[in-house]
This record gives C-alpha cells, structure tokens and sequence, in this order.
C-alpha cells in the first residue's frame, strides 16, 4: 500500500472520529473567540488600533487553540494503545503521521473558516478582495502549527503533564512562524493591501523544513 | 585526575589573563567608556552557547542513527551548558543596556531571538523530567532538540527581518565591523577562554551523566537479582534434601 | 571608572553562574560515584 492511501485511510479515520462527536471542533472554536473577546478588554480597539493588534491578535488565538487542540492526536491513542495497534498494519510510520498531520490541518482550517469572519465583524475589519490572499496565508501557516503540534503530540503524549507541556514545546519553536504569518495578515488587512512576498516565501519554508524533518524522524517518533 | 588539575588550572590562567586584558589592556571605547568591555563577556557567551547547542546537536542526531546512550548523555549536557550560556548572556546584555541606554530590556532582534532559544531549550530540560522511561526520555528528547536546533536559524532571520521594519537604538561602537585591532585580539583571547570555560564544564556534566547511567544500570540489576535470589532460595534445600 | 557596577556585576554574574553551576556538578559526580561504590558491593554480596 502506498504511503498516500495509507495516509487517506488514516486521514478517514481520524475525520470520521470526530465527526462523531464535534465536541474538539467546538470546544477549540469557542475557546479562540474567548481568547479574542478576552483581548478586547485589554486592549479597547478604535478602527486604527484594530488593524494594527487585530493580526497579531488573530494568529495568537489560532496559537493557543491549536495547542490545546492538538493534545488529543496522539494523547487518546494511549489510552487503549491503539497507537501500537495502527503500527502493526503493513504502512510506513510517515503515513500515520501524515494521516493526522492532514487530519488536524482539516480541524484548524473549519476552525478558521468559522473564526476569520467573526473576527472580521467584532473588530471591523474588511474582508473585501482580500479573501484567496488571506487564505493562502491562513493554509501555510496553518500547515506549519499542524505540523509541528502533530509531532509534539507524539512527543508529550509519552510525557506526565502533556497539556501543559505540549504549548511549552510548541509555543516558542513557532514564535518564527507567528512572526511571517502576522506580518503578511497585517499586509493584507492595511489600507492597501499587499501580499509580501518574503514573509510568504519564509512561511513555506519553515513548512518545507519541519514537514521534512518529521518524515526523517517519524520513525523513531512512533517506535515503542 | 593530575591531567584534569592540570587543565584546570590552565583554564583558569586563561580566564585570568582574559578577564585582565578585557578590563585593562583594551582601549577605552569613545561613547560608553567602560561599560563596553562588557562586550568582551557577553559577545563570548553568546558563542560558547551556540558551541554548546551544536553540540547537543550533533549528539542528538548520532543518538537517533547510532542508538548508543553516550550520545544522548551528551546531548542533554550540550543542552545544560548552553541553557547556562544562554542565562548568562541575557544577564549581562540588560547589565549593559541599562547605563548605556537607559532601559533594562529592549525588543531588538537579538535579544528577542536569544530570549526564544532560552525558552526553547528550558522546555528541553522540561520534557526530560517529565518522561520517566529512558529509553523514550532519550529519543523524544533528540527529536526535541533537532526540531529546536533546525528552529535556530528561523528565530534569528524572523526577527532580524522582522526588526529591521521597526527602528532601533543603534548599539554604538562594540558591533564586529571597523574594531580596533587590540579590541579585536582582546575579544579573540575572552572568546577562546569562555569556550574553554564551556568545554570544561561541559565534559564535567558529560562525565555525571554517563555515572549516572551507570548507577540506574546496577540498580536494575539488584532489582532484577533481587528477584531471583528469592526464588533460588528454594532450591538448594531441595537437593539437600537428596531427591 | 564609570558605570563601574554594572561592569563589574555582569564581570560577577559570568564567573559565579559558571563557577556555582561547576561545583554542583562536581559535588554530583563524587555522590553518584560513592553511589556506584555502594551498589556493587551490594551487588557482590548476592
């Protein structure tokens, strides 16, 4: 079997598991808007001020949401070792990792598609003209969050206190990725909006660079 | 053990020496006077850190290829030291911005990058404590410090690109480029001494582990021993009693 | 000299940080070898 039907199989599975429930799209939904709600307060947004916060705003909610979000990858495959189960089938450990790679990227791009407009309308913001740009950067940087928070959730799901270490080891690896992603949302939400193309470039490369690190070492990731 | 007196002691004839020539023999810098010889220090731990990180590094992949725990003991003493570089450069860097421009802290691209490494590595030293097989403790944590090591270069480009949009107090004077040669020679000797420093340090720290290993690896055999002598009890008696 | 303090805590903060860290590293190695001493002739006595 190759690694891309493996990968799909186990894409199906993970949709289909959630898709069951609903309960981690919604609770990741509503905790990103309470992330935002909560920053309004701390910060009272005039028309100016939203389009200079309001990316960096944006992309801290995804962050932090994400982190919790991608606990349960692997955490809930300890629970009746299923993870030992999904590696005695005949495919490579990428096409697990891959699987739910795509799986979470799934989960955080609803997630966003529900979260952008919300945020656009609490904080004034246009869309107009601006939505495949947005998208593109929403996709890379999402990619790069899922990529990364998959594998440490391999990581932590070993580790005592995996919901408070996995944001630990996340949070200051993607501080590069925060940077290019809020840097080419506020590009595009200025009075005339750009793509730029650097922060673009630099954002697919930090995709490039952990998505091939984690296919160099997702063996020794799932090795028991 | 004369060996290691021996090393010691040079090493800390280097530090002397630098440590001289950085508050003496160094010409005074035109604008900050003497607080600049700080440079000398906080330029040098900067680099023994990224020696340190490199180091860790390397181990962290041989860990992963070879499977050998020497390799893993070094990787988390690469780490340590690095993380005890890393402080100190962030100790002395405030040191030195306070009378020089007036502020603690700045959000300029080095220190914002340097300040996300600390992070980054302390969460190293987390996951260690937190996972209690060592096997897994030693492959998780080469993993981590792979993603963490490939992470270093990114820190460092998004934040330079990132503050070069943003203008900010110019450090005058102390940056590489147009040194005065005695300041030049001067940086060289406290660079080379600091690294020896690190390199002391971190074979020390390389040396524990691998006792430490040792310890864990006869504990497990008492334990396992321990078994078995309570169930070898049993058969001498047997044969005593000539069946 | 001046802004003398400055220099000289960031000179006090380099060395002691090395100079503490060093110490317990090496007041470790000297326990865990007695540790290792204790646990083989535990081992031997078996």
């Amino acid at each position: 079997m190759t690694t891309a039907r493996a990968a799909a199989i186990v894409l199906g599975k993970e949709l289909r598991l959630e898709f069951r429930t609903r309960e981690l799209l919604t609770a990741t939904v509503i905790f990103a808007l309470v992330v935002v709600v909560l920053f309004s307060f701390a910060f009272d947004p005039t028309a100016a001020e939203s389009r200079r916060y309001g990316p960096g705003l944006l992309w801290i909610a995804f962050l932090f949401a994400g982190s919790l979000m991608l606990n349960p990858s692997f955490a809930r495959e300890q629970n009746n070792e299923t993870l030992d189960a999904l590696r005695m089938a005949p495919i490579s450990s990428f096409a697990i990792l891959l699987g739910k790679i795509l799986a979470n990227l799934i989960f955080m791009s609803l997630a966003e598609l529900v979260l952008v407009p919300v945020f656009a309308v609490l904080y004034n913001l246009s869309l107009a003209g601006i939505v495949w740009r947005l998208i593109l950067v929403l996709v890379l940087g999402t990619l790069g969050l899922t990529v990364t928070g998959t594998v440490f959730s391999a990581v932590s799901a070993h580790a005592r206190m995996r919901e408070l270490l996995l944001p630990l080891l996340l949070l200051p690896l993607l501080t590069p990725l925060l940077i290019a992603a809020v840097e080419s949302t506020a590009g595009l939400f200025a009075e005339q909006p750009a793509l730029d193309r650097t922060w673009l470039a630099f954002l697919a490369g930090f995709d490039i660079v952990f998505l091939t690190a984690s296919w160099l070492l997702c063996d020794h990731l799932l090795e028991e | 053990m004369k060996a290691r007196l021996a090393i010691t002691a040079l090493v800390a004839l280097l530090i002397f020496c630098a440590g001289y020539a950085a508050l003496f023999i160094a010409p005074d810098e035109a604008t900050m006077h003497a607080i600049q010889r700080i440079f000398y220090f906080h330029v040098a731990s900067w680099n023994a850190m990224f020696c340190a990180f490199f180091v860790a590094f390397y181990a962290s992949v041989a860990y992963l290829v070879t499977g050998k725990r020497k390799w893993d003991a070094l990787g988390v003493s690469g780490v340590e030291v690095g993380v005890i570089c890393c402080t100190i450069g962030l100790i002395t860097g405030p040191l030195w911005a306070r009378p020089v421009w007036g502020i603690w802290w700045t959000w300029d691209a080095k220190l914002t990058s340097t300040f996300i490494l600390w992070l980054l590595f302390i969460a190293y030293l987390l996951l260690r404590g937190l996972v209690e097989d060592p096997e897994k403790k030693a492959s998780l944590s080469a993993i981590f410090a792979i993603f963490a090591s490939l992470d270093i270069p990114l820190v460092y480009l998004a934040n330079r690109l990132w503050r070069t949009q943003h203008p900010q107090p110019v450090i005058a004077g102390g940056q590489g480029s147009g040194l005065d040669p005695v300041m030049s020679k001067v940086l060289l000797l406290c660079l080379f001494a600091i690294f020896c420093v690190m390199i002391l340090v971190l074979v020390d720290r390389y040396r524990l582990e691998l006792l430490r290993n040792e310890a864990a690896e006869l504990k497990f055999e008492i334990e396992s021993r321990g078994l078995d002598a309570a169930e070898g009890a049993t058969t001498p008696a047997l044969q005593k009693g000539g069946l | 000299m001046k802004n003398f303090e400055f220099l000289f805590s960031a000179w006090m903060v380099v060395w002691a940080v090395f100079f503490v860290y060093e110490l317990s590293v090496a007041r470790r190695i000297t326990q865990t070898r007695e540790e290792i001493e204790r646990l083989k002739q535990q081992l031997q006595q078996r």
